[in-house]
């Protein structure tokens, strides 16, 4: 008998609460992550952040573990992690497979006592949203103390859009969704190029998950470098979610990185619509503020998360969204996005970096704004 | 803090009806009783809401329905507060978890568990995995008890509990005999009880009162409140309720155990 659910079935395969669970541990600058489950669990994941500086480590449950049990294997690691990497901050992640078995995390940091805090997140991949992941990590840090009850419930309610945002017109919209790589670059890039060459007037807005905006904000600063150079940079109005007081360690530091690179290479940003972590709502302020005063204007480029703007204000215009997402292709030309740009594989190439990284459309434009 | 307990033994010995009649009893001292079936098959509140079956936990969880306590927390005999947490059929999927996330579950959105005088976590037979002991590991239990016979059998896997609940630290608070009829039973009972450390509580004896009850969808306690069965019952219930030493069992060698009931 197939279990009923109260929402509608998805089955492309969608980001993991446990990876999820990571990059939040690692946005709270935790130095060890052991992932108490088999050695293969969120590989690939674990392998990036270690380009962010955090380490990575598994108990490699194996069928006997499944079997009897896992917990001398944590203590095991657990005290080697603490001998090899002289921590600051060790977190504990549960799987699928540790989770079910029913693997207590608490009573081997009881038995092993570290002397530094230890953040225990009791998860595994099943749940239907990913924020989950990340709710749960959090909990675990507002219960060790390392965030203030404030913060958590800002990432709360922020956790809490995201996943919205992800329902309406993400990766959760739809049973099904077909991957695609877009429109061609170039043809995309040659259209923005003849408009802003010939005065239009355009809104260019960041709004990026986290460490994502290292090459998203390439994409806008290519824009405000190629109206520059066409002498219409007037006509272009720059936003951005990089205020640099928001959000966990990590992202204030990203937020001012990226500003500064943005600052540096002589783009000025208008409106600052949020932080780093703000994507799910940083649209609407974003909305807000081009109802407010620029309804008039002909086009808009939205990097990062361009299906978390609401589209009352911008249906008018023409509108260029890059996203990293090839399953967000569909839902964003659906909802009338006429040309949408995929920046494949874009996340790892923002892991371990603290500069703006060229991205693909970004080169194109300034390849083609050559010979304009 | 409320009493917390679980009981164990082997299969079939009797672990939930002493449960349930032990939970009518106390809850006719005035105690506020609260008992959680751990048992997929669901059995443990039968006999404290006149047969009828609760929906359980999982069945909800299943159904995907949010879940207030209202729907899984039901008012049996004298009000005691029984909940069944259910599971999969016998060889499909995990039972374990399902008590894992039942417990989560329960914790959040009720009281049950917390504002009451006793609560009794009526666990099955064997402990076939991690899942089941959820309860101690999450600390939801702080007394443990030993239901067994006199027999070879039951006195094995209550000696093999005492191993488990050592292992997880666990103190013993007392062995009760539930009796089949063996020869010298209370004997045996009470020395194992003694070589391990811990104490009898209660000998029950067998009382086919006990069964026709629990056909007609009772414990003795409420159907023949009179019989000399349920005043057993209610002098367990005693003894669970008052303050005794607990120490952490230590398990007999199995040659000790096959001569203890040879006597
Ligand atoms: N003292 C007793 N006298 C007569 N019958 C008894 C007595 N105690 C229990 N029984 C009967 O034994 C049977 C098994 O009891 P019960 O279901 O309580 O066992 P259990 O230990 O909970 O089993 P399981 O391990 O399967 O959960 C029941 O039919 C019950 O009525
Ligand atoms: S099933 Fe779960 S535990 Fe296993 S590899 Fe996948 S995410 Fe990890
Ligand atoms: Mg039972």
């Amino acid at each position: 008998m197939p279990v009923k659910q109260k929402e509608p079935l998805i089955m492309h395969p969608r980001p993991s609460s446990i990876v999820a669970a990571l990059y939040t541990l690692r946005d709270l600058d935790t130095d060890v992550v052991i992932l108490h489950g088999p050695p293969g669990c969120s590989f690939k994941h674990a392998r990036l952040l270690e380009e962010d500086g955090m380490r990575v480590v598994t108990t490699s449950l194996d069928e006997s573990g499944f079997v009897f049990g896992g917990h001398d294997a944590l203590v095991e690691v657990l005290e080697k992690v603490i001998k090899r990497f002289n921590p600051k901050r060790i977190g504990i992640v549960g799987t699928c497979a540790s989770m079910i078995i029913g693997e207590e995390l608490h009573e081997a940091v009881m038995d092993v006592q570290p002397d530094v805090p230890v953040i225990e997140v009791e998860v595994h991949a099943g749940y239907r949203d990913n924020t989950k992941g990340v709710i749960i990590a959090l909990e675990s840090a507002l219960a060790s103390g390392i965030i203030s009850e404030t913060e958590f419930e800002r990432q709360k309610s922020l956790l809490k859009e995201a996943t919205m945002v992800e329902k309406r017109h993400g990766a959760a919209s739809k049973e099904y969704l077909e991957p695609s790589r877009g429109d061609l670059k170039y043809k995309v890039a040659e259209r923005l190029i003849e408009l802003i060459k010939n005065g239009k007037k355009g809104i260019n807005i960041l709004n990026a998950k986290k460490e994502t905006a290292f090459m998203f904000a390439d994409i806008n600063l290519a824009v405000a470098q190629v109206a520059e150079k066409m002498g219409k940079s007037s006509n272009i109005i720059n936003m951005a979610n990089l205020d640099e007081k928001l959000g966990l360690p990590k992202n204030r530091r990203n937020a001012r990185e990226v500003k500064d690179d943005l600052e540096k290479a002589g783009m000025r940003i208008h409106h600052v619509i949020g932080g780093l972590d703000e994507y799910p709502i940083a649209g609407i302020t974003a909305s807000q503020i081009i109802g407010e005063k620029y309804t008039d204007f002909d086009f808009a480029v939205i990097t990062g998360v361009p299906h978390a703007l609401p589209m009352d204000n911008l249906k008018d215009m023409e509108l260029f969204s890059i996203t990293n997402g090839p399953r967000q292709v569909v839902p964003l030309k659906e909802m009338g996005h006429k040309h949408v740009v995929v920046e494949i594989d874009l996340h790892p190439k923002t892991l371990g970096v603290n500069h703006i990284v060229e991205s693909e459309f970004g080169a194109t434009l300034r390849e083609l704004a050559k010979d304009a | 803090m409320p009493k917390q307990i679980a009981i164990y033994g082997k299969g079939g010995i009797g672990k939930s009806s002493t449960a349930s009649n032990v939970a009518a009893a106390c809850a006719d001292e005035g105690y506020r009783v609260t008992i959680i079936g751990c048992d997929p098959k669901s059995d443990s509140s039968i006999t404290l809401l006149r047969g009828r079956r609760i929906p359980t936990i999982m069945d909800l969880m299943r159904e995907g329905e949010d879940i207030k306590e209202e729907d899984i927390v039901f008012s049996g005999y004298k009000g005691v507060k029984c909940v069944e947490i259910g599971g999969p059929e016998p060889g499909i999927g995990c039972a374990g978890r399902g008590i894992i996330v039942a417990i989560g579950l329960l914790r959040k959105i009720s009281t049950a568990i917390e504002d009451t005088d006793l609560v009794i976590y009526d666990v099955p037979g064997d402990i076939v995995c991690g899942g089941f002991v959820a309860p101690v590991k999450k600390g939801l239990v702080n007394e443990a008890y030993v239901l067994t016979s006199g027999e070879y059998m039951p006195l094995y896997a209550a000696n093999n509990i005492c191993k488990g609940l050592s292992r997880l630290e666990m103190t013993l608070n007392g062995v009760i005999c539930n009796s089949r009829g063996a020869p010298n039973e209370e004997k045996i009972v009470s020395e194992f009880a003694k070589e391990i450390g811990s104490q009898l509580l209660a000998f029950i004896p067998k009382d086919v009162l006990v069964q026709t009850c629990e056909r007609d969808g009772f414990s003795v306690i409420e159907k023949a409140p009179d019989s000399a069965i349920a005043g057993v019952y209610r002098k367990l219930a005693k003894a669970i309720m008052a303050e005794k030493s607990a120490k952490i069992a230590v398990p007999l060698s199995d040659a000790r155990l096959r001569e203890l009931t040879r006597i």
